[in-house]
């Protein structure tokens, strides 16, 4: 029977090796994904994969079960040592992304986040693909290019409240869009 | 701060493009805004959400097989660590725990241990030999198993340099039905000897093989044998 998330993180925690690897089989393939969409080359996004796992080893997990999911965690965390490293070679140190060790997930758990497990890419995809040009582009600057809210105000010549604006409505689209496809009520606030 | 703006700057830090400046006011509104946490773990939920619509790329074969050589090599430093040094490893770092309290610590599990009259004492390890298998006649090896975590470490010598595509796969053999597969060997980085840490109870197993498998290893053994060892208390 296959392992469950539960039981990877149990494994993860008594420092089994047998948990990385049960993790990496099930989420290294995403985490890659998520590298080298951001750093664009194939050598490094294989290094920060492997500096990712290799954290989660030597400090056991920190993951809190009803905090998230085990996939978004391993993709925050890869996310984060690879904006890190795309940061490094822009010399830019200003822009506030946690590393792991600190809180990665929020501090209240939200119960739509076992409800968005099952969501599907293509569902995830066709929401992103819904959203306006700009929206898409602000949240992608930011998620996967690293790019603080002045930097993107300055890359898009727009004010920045425009940007925090277009970065909060497109998260609250996503997040109304998804849940319609899952008929679970959410309203924005 | 009001709500509203809290609102942006939570939705900016979701997507990780919240500025040093930002985030003290942000989170001095949160520990006074029960509402806005809530909409932090919302925000946070909705961004994590992103990687989901990449198209998966496959990683190459060797990450995993260099992740996995690093994770085998320090599991079996640690596990071949002295107890003490392990004791002592296990106090966190960033404790404010002196020189005299760890001592005073290790004293406390000394006299827990041995002090006390009637007290169950820690089982001394267990050590099996393993020898060379049908393909690999020369190799020699120790299986040391540590009975109070039910962990064991292989250690052997002799085994012969694998292609970038093989791996020596550990497999348990019950007296009857499958043999299951429990570890890799990993070389050891000054060559020659080649380790493996089994996390698993040896209960019910009458022996313990490794045969050459493909990458990533096999649900049954395939390959060849390369080493073999009952489990019976000597």
């Amino acid at each position: 029977m296959p392992l469950t998330d539960d039981d990877i993180v149990r494994s993860i925690s008594t420092h089994s090796p047998e948990g990385i690897e049960a993790l990496y089989d099930r989420y290294g393939g995403l985490a890659y994904s998520v590298a080298l969409r951001i750093l664009g080359d194939r050598g490094a996004a294989e290094d920060v994969v492997q500096e990712s796992f290799l954290s989660v080893w030597r400090r056991g997990s920190t993951f809190q079960s009803g905090r998230g999911s085990l996939r978004s965690w391993v993709c925050t965390i890869v996310r984060n040592r690879a904006i890190d490293r795309l940061r490094g070679d822009r010399h830019r140190t200003h822009l506030d992304t946690p590393i792991e060790g600190q809180s990665l997930e929020p501090a209240v758990t939200d119960p739509w986040a076992q409800v968005a497990l099952e969501l599907s890419g293509e569902e995830v995809r066709k929401a992103l693909a819904e959203l306006p040009a700009e929206q898409r582009q602000t949240i992608e600057l930011a998620y996967y290019g690293g790019y603080s809210q002045s930097e993107i105000a300055t890359a898009m010549e727009v004010p920045l409240g425009t940007v925090k604006g277009r970065v909060r409505i497109a998260l609250d689209k996503l997040r109304l869009t998804l849940a319609d496809r899952l008929e679970a009520p959410w309203q924005p606030r | 701060m009001n709500c509203e703006e809290a609102h942006d700057l939570l939705a900016l830090d979701a997507v990780g493009g919240l500025e040093t400046s930002d985030r003290a006011e942000m989170e001095r509104h949160l520990t006074t805004c029960a509402d806005c946490r809530q909409a932090a773990a919302q925000y946070a939920n909705v961004a994590s959400l992103l990687p989901a619509a990449l198209e998966q790329v496959q990683p190459p074969a060797r990450l995993r097989r260099t992740l996995m050589a690093q994770v085998y090599a320090e599991a079996t430093t640690k596990t071949t660590e002295p107890w003490w040094q392990r004791l002592l490893n296990a106090i966190p770092a960033n404790r404010a725990i002196t020189a005299v309290g760890a001592v005073a610590v290790v004293a406390a599990v000394v006299f827990g241990i041995w002090g006390t009259p009637g007290r169950q004492q820690v089982s001394p390890p267990i050590a099996y030999a393993v020898s060379g298998g049908t393909s690999q006649e020369s190799v020699t090896g120790t299986l040391n198993v540590d009975t109070t975590s039910e962990q064991s470490v292989l250690t052997v010598q002799g085994l012969a340099v694998l292609p970038s595509t093989e791996v020596y796969e550990v497999w348990l053999v019950p007296a009857h039905g499958a043999p299951k597969g429990v570890a890799f060997l990993t070389p050891s980085p000054s060559g020659g000897s080649w380790t493996a840490v089994v996390n698993v109870s040896l209960a019910g197993y009458d022996s313990i093989a490794a045969t050459n498998e493909p990458v990533g290893g096999s649900p049954a053994p395939t390959g060849a044998q390369v080493l073999i060892g009952q489990l019976m208390s000597s």
